[in-house]
């Protein structure tokens, strides 16, 4: 039995090609994600294990800030002599690294990573751990002298004697560039900015008497976490945070490793989808191959191989297939991650391809997927071709499975879509995000596997209106293609199920990307009255200077700056939330449309006063007039008095609940050294905000971190930020529709075989081959946009509720992007046309004799 | 040489005409040594009006010689006509019209497209033609066929009697210059077989069709109005008004013959050469 099953599996080994396709494009993508994260998470293990110091001593965190305030938390200089008397200690070392700088070459241009990841300016202090190693030049020496790593310098083309211009929280200053350093190990992305040690705190942390941290080295013989025990014991347990090499490492790894687990998870999410729809196309080919046996399976029967023989007999030919295919797909892995390793580097991650890490799971993962995915497949077929009956060896049926009725699925889809509709119901009806937002997972999930399940019972309904107009518009030829396509509602249906995965899933998001764009226009345009508004492109804040040179520009009228302070608040109901606080001038109300429910912007910006939403105020207990105490992060507390409670739509902004604003004073007082995230400004009278612009933007030049927007600027930028992640979910979602129209090709060059004798009798009455591509090419057709019908149907369904959930965020507008619907239904229409091209090709070839002669 | 200017348009053509023609057909598989020579050198004429039977033991080359004088096969030498049109030569897309205009076909299973029913079937060349048929004469056809009541069952709710009638039908409706039908009842019991051999009888006799019939049943053969014997890619003989008694007779003898070491020269007519890939336009 087992030779007679090598024997089939080879026979049709061209039948089962593009089945095998689908297992490694699915493998691929899995095995790819795996080695990928690995090797990057390995490779900045290693970068942090071999670059802690013994014992790191930090300012004390208390409280995040999810939004950037531009301070520096420090601790004094002296700490380093302090702890270099602790029994133990070799050497401790005052550090100095800030992210809060911008470097800017003469043409004033940025010279720091296009990618978002941040330029450091560090001091100049090599040890054997240093993650750098000066290559050509010199060291810096006194103020004006630094040293650029050497990926800037070759990526922005600065040489030895190049002037630059770092501009600093406390100011800008030039420096000449008197050295270039070479990363040792992986360079993350980052740019490094080297300055002499004492030159970098006064000019980097306003004070030659501060630092970032304290690198301590441990005396030869004396355990990290000893040493780390006696300095706590020097230094008390609040006010510090102490961690030994291995701690910081750990640190650093989790807060990468949080973002890296993102970009895996999301990448394994996509893996699953092109397994979904993998699974599609390998059942439709085993069904497909099953029913064209179903004569050589009836003679097996008769011949007395039992049921179970055939059924393993099919099962193993797809772990047959599977296995290949995860061979090939792990391979093909491989070459993926070498694909996004190189991508990274383009983005400046140097990551080197020597380095990468299969680890035991990526194999494992890879025949686990590969294997598992065909076997259940192939399942449901198997079980099919073991119940094939003796007689059909005997009868001349055409193919079995035809008028199996679909009443179990009818059943077995209604049931499960009333659940999820139900579902989708109760998130469009809940007033609670997390609510609503596990309500729509759920949904989205039940629906999706309702519509797989009653595909088959959409076919005739949903095909016969698609297809209406074939006959009158394409006669005999568009009748035939619009029947076939009818013909087995199983298969059409599982065809185009697996197109219709990944197209609801892209109407769903252009749905709730459109609707989030629109919001945010209308939220622009209601609360934004600043007649430009100046940010940093990546929202990071800005030096003081920056905001003295807008202020002096000529034809500028108000400015109301804007601070961020994280913040915890403790309310009345006992609990303590840590959000972030923003800080305006007074003139808000100039710049911005703040609506009150009660009290209003000038008793909230007055001192020791605050602005609370007015939902989250009730939710929490807080009345206007209530006394909340606030902590800021050193450990600095204070009351304010609830003074305003706003009524906004989008009030409470991401890691902004509360919605919380008060006077920028206090945020000075309380978060110092902190920098200006936004300045929005208006026109003095007589000025043109034209005219402004230019101004503006002269005066913005040596700043090229930051720009002016007027509201429709403002819009772009928002748009475009929300397009980017769209793209990205499209590109990644890409992968799903090649497989599905793997699928579509799959099913009609195999229906081609099935039909060989129709279409040899059809060429024999006289269809031409023109003819016969045009019928092959409107079934492809109209099975494409059946399923893009189907998933634009579901997926615009997906994305009212979405919007659902979006509106409890705030996002309260709908709209649908009819311009994207119509390009996939075209797409589709397109795709089906493409899908066509081989099999309508091999079906016009054949040799009519033959054909009609075909078994 | 051969082409006479005397024929005329089909359907006018009394039953003296020649509706198809053969001279020195050749058709050969392979080359060299390993050839095969399935017709050699044939002579044959397809009066109009007439209904022939083609009969001869396996292998004989029975259904190659309807294969080519259809335009379903392409020959290694030698010429064919349809009325006056060479057709040896033509290009597929003109083989392929003149199959769908002036041919009607009957094969022995496997006739109709099962997605069409009855009706769409027998107007199905018409409709891939773009052609709207003659509704006197379709009702004609469907009345002689007693397949009024069935019009709209697909295939697979006739029977294989009611199945070879609607292909009957089809081939009929377009009222072709000459209808080819391979073993019409060989996947059919007696008494359904008789009934399709009524009607091509019929279609020739009242409808003034022109009919060929390959088959090997004897009594099919007999109900037609000239037997050809095929053995071995030649014609060896006819037989005119053929009974059942005296075709399966002369059927008899070829098993004699064939029992016998065959001495014919099998290479004569192979004069015009054999061009190479002379079968089909692609692989299965």
């Amino acid at each position: 039995m087992l030779k007679a099953t090598l024997r089939s599996f080879l026979a049709h080994k061209g039948r089962l090609l593009l089945s095998a396709l689908a297992v490694v494009l699915s493998v691929a993508f899995v095995a790819g994600s795996l080695i990928f994260s690995d090797t990057v998470s390995r490779t900045f293990d290693r970068l942090f294990a071999s670059s802690s110091a013994d014992v790191t001593v930090q300012p004390r965190e208390d409280l995040e800030a999810a939004v950037p305030t531009g301070a520096v938390a420090t601790v004094p200089a002296g700490l380093a002599r302090r702890l270099g008397g602790v029994e133990g200690v070799a050497s401790a070392h005052p550090d100095v690294e800030v992210e809060n700088v911008t470097v800017v070459d003469d043409r004033n241009e940025s010279v720091g990573p296009t990618t978002g990841a941040p330029t450091l300016a560090v001091d100049w202090h090599v040890t054997e751990r240093s993650v750098v190693e000066l290559t050509s030049g010199r060291t810096p020496r006194g103020d004006g002298e630094a040293v650029l790593d050497a990926d800037t310098a070759d990526a922005k083309g600065v040489e030895i004697g190049d002037t630059l211009t770092v501009q600093a929280q406390p100011g800008s200053f030039d420096v000449e560039v008197v050295g270039i350093a070479t990363f040792t190990t992986t360079n993350p992305g980052a740019a490094l900015v080297f300055l002499e040690p004492e030159v970098a705190a006064t000019r980097l942390l306003g004070s030659a008497d501060r630092a970032t941290s304290v690198s301590v080295e441990a005396a030869p013989g004396v355990p990290d976490a000893e040493l780390k025990r006696r300095i706590t014991a020097e230094l008390g347990a609040a006010g510090y945070t102490i961690r030994t090499a291995d701690e910081t490492a750990e640190t650093a790894s989790e807060e990468l490793g949080a973002f890296l687990d993102v970009i895996k998870y999301a990448m394994l999410g996509f893996a699953g989808i092109a397994v979904l729809v993998g699974v599609f196309l390998i059942v439709n080919t085993f069904s497909m191959l099953i029913a064209q046996r179903t004569r050589e399976l009836g003679l097996l029967r008769a011949l007395g191989a039992d049921r179970r023989q055939v059924r393993r007999s099919v099962l193993t030919e797809a772990v047959l297939l599977g296995l290949a295919g995860s061979t090939v797909g792990l391979a093909a892995g491989v070459g993926l991650a070498f694909g996004l390793i190189g991508l990274m580097s383009a983005f400046g991650m140097n990551l080197k391809t020597t380095e990468m890490v299969v680890g035991w799971a990526t194999p494992v993962s890879a025949y686990v997927v590969g294997v598992g995915v065909t076997f259940v497949a192939a399942y449901l077929p198997a079980r099919r071709a073991a119940s094939v009956s003796p007689m059909a060896a005997l009868a001349d049926a055409e193919v079995a499975g035809v008028g199996r009725p679909l009443r179990a699925r009818a059943v077995a889809g209604g049931v499960i879509g009333a659940l999820g509709a139900a579902a989708l119901l109760g998130c469009v009806l809940s007033g609670e995000t997390a609510t609503a937002a596990s309500l729509l997972g759920l949904g989205v999930v039940l629906t999706l596997v309702a519509t797989v399940v009653a595909g088959p019972l959409l076919v005739r309904p949903v095909i016969r209106v698609l297809g209406a107009a074939f006959p009158a518009v394409f006669g005999a030829v568009g009748r035939m293609s619009q029947r076939n396509a009818l013909r087995n509602p199983r298969r059409t249906g599982a065809t185009a199920a697996a197109l219709m995965v990944g197209l609801a899933l892209v109407g769903g998001l252009s749905v709730a990307s459109a609707s989030m764009s629109r919001s945010f226009d209308e939220q622009i345009d209601k609360t934004l009255g600043a007649d430009f508004v100046i940010q940093n492109a990546n929202f990071m804040p800005f030096p003081a200077e920056i905001t003295d040179r807008v202020r002096d520009t000529e034809g500028v009228g108000l400015v109301v700056r804007q601070r961020f302070a994280p913040v915890a608040v403790r309310l009345p109901d006992g609990e303590r939330i840590e959000t972030t606080a923003a800080g305006y001038d007074d003139g808000v109300d100039d710049v911005a449309r703040v609506t009150y429910a009660e009290g209003g912007t000038a008793a909230a910006l007055a001192d020791g006063g605050i602005a609370m939403d007015a939902g989250f105020a009730a939710e929490h207990g807080v009345r206007l007039g209530d006394r909340v105490p606030l902590e800021f992060p050193g450990s600095r507390r204070a009351e304010f008095t609830v003074a305003a409670l706003t009524d906004m739509a989008g009030g409470e902004g991401f890691a902004m609940r509360g919605g919380l604003f008060l006077g920028i004073a206090a945020v000075e007082e309380y978060v110092p050294g902190g920098q200006d995230s936004t300045l929005y400004v208006n026109a003095a009278a007589g000025t043109s905000p034209d005219e402004l612009r230019d101004r503006l933007e002269a005066a913005l030049d040596p700043y090229p971190q930051v720009q002016a927007r007027d509201q429709a600027d403002y819009k772009d930028l928002v748009h475009d930020q929300i397009a980017v992640l769209l793209y990205l979910v499209y590109a990644l979602l890409g992968l799903a529709i090649v497989i599905a129209v793997l699928g579509v090709v799959n099913t009609l060059a195999l229906s081609v075989v099935e039909r060989t004798r129709e279409i040899g009798l059809l060429r024999a009455i006289g269809l031409g081959r023109r003819q016969l591509r045009r019928m092959i090419r409107l079934e492809s057709v109209v099975i494409a946009v059946f399923g893009a019908v189907l998933g634009l149907g579901l997926g615009l369904v997906w994305g009212v509720c979405i919007q659902q959930v979006l509106a409890l965020e705030g996002m309260t507008a709908f709209a649908v992007p009819w311009g994207t619907v119509v390009a996939v239904v075209v797409g589709s229409a397109a795709v089906g046309v493409a899908a066509a091209l081989l099999p309508a090709l091999r079906a016009s070839r054949m040799n009519v004799l033959e054909a009609i002669a075909h078994e | 040489m051969s082409t006479p200017a005397a024929e005329h348009a089909p359907g006018l053509a009394p039953a003296d005409g020649t509706a198809a023609r053969a001279r020195g057909l050749t058709k050969a598989y392979g080359s060299g040594e390993t050839a095969v020579i399935a017709l050699d050198a044939v002579d044959v004429d397809i009066t109009r009006g007439r209904f022939t039977a083609v009969m001869g033991p396996s292998g004989s080359g029975k259904s190659t010689l309807m294969h080519c004088l259809a335009g379903l096969d392409t020959v290694s030498a030698g010429q064919v006509w349809l009325g006056d049109t060479e057709i040896t030569g033509l290009k597929d897309r003109e083989l392929t019209r003149l199959r769908r205009d002036r041919i009607g076909f009957m094969f022995q299973s496997f006739n109709l497209i099962p997605t069409l029913n009855a009706r769409e079937n027998i107007t199905l060349p018409m409709d891939i033609a773009g052609r709207k048929p003659d509704e006197a004469w379709l009702d004609q056809v469907i009345d002689t066929l007693g397949l009024r009541d069935r019009l709209k069952h697909r295939p697979a709710q006739l029977s294989g009697g009611q199945q070879q009638r609607v292909a009957c039908a089809r081939a009929l409706a377009s009222r072709p210059e000459l209808i080819f039908a391979d073993e019409p009842t060989g996947n059919l019991d007696s008494r359904a077989g008789l009934e399709v051999l009524g009607f091509l009888r019929e279609a020739v006799d009242r409808l003034d069709q022109t009919v060929v019939m390959v088959t090997h049943d004897p009594g099919a053969a007999a109900h037609s109005d000239l037997v050809l014997f095929l053995a071995d890619g030649r014609i060896v003989d006819e037989t005119h008004r053929p009974t059942a008694e005296s075709v399966l007779e002369r059927m008899k003898r070829f098993d004699v013959a064939r029992a016998t070491p065959r001495g014919t020269g099998r290479r004569d007519g192979e004069a015009g050469g054999t061009p190479g890939g002379g079968v089909g336009g692609g692989e299965g």
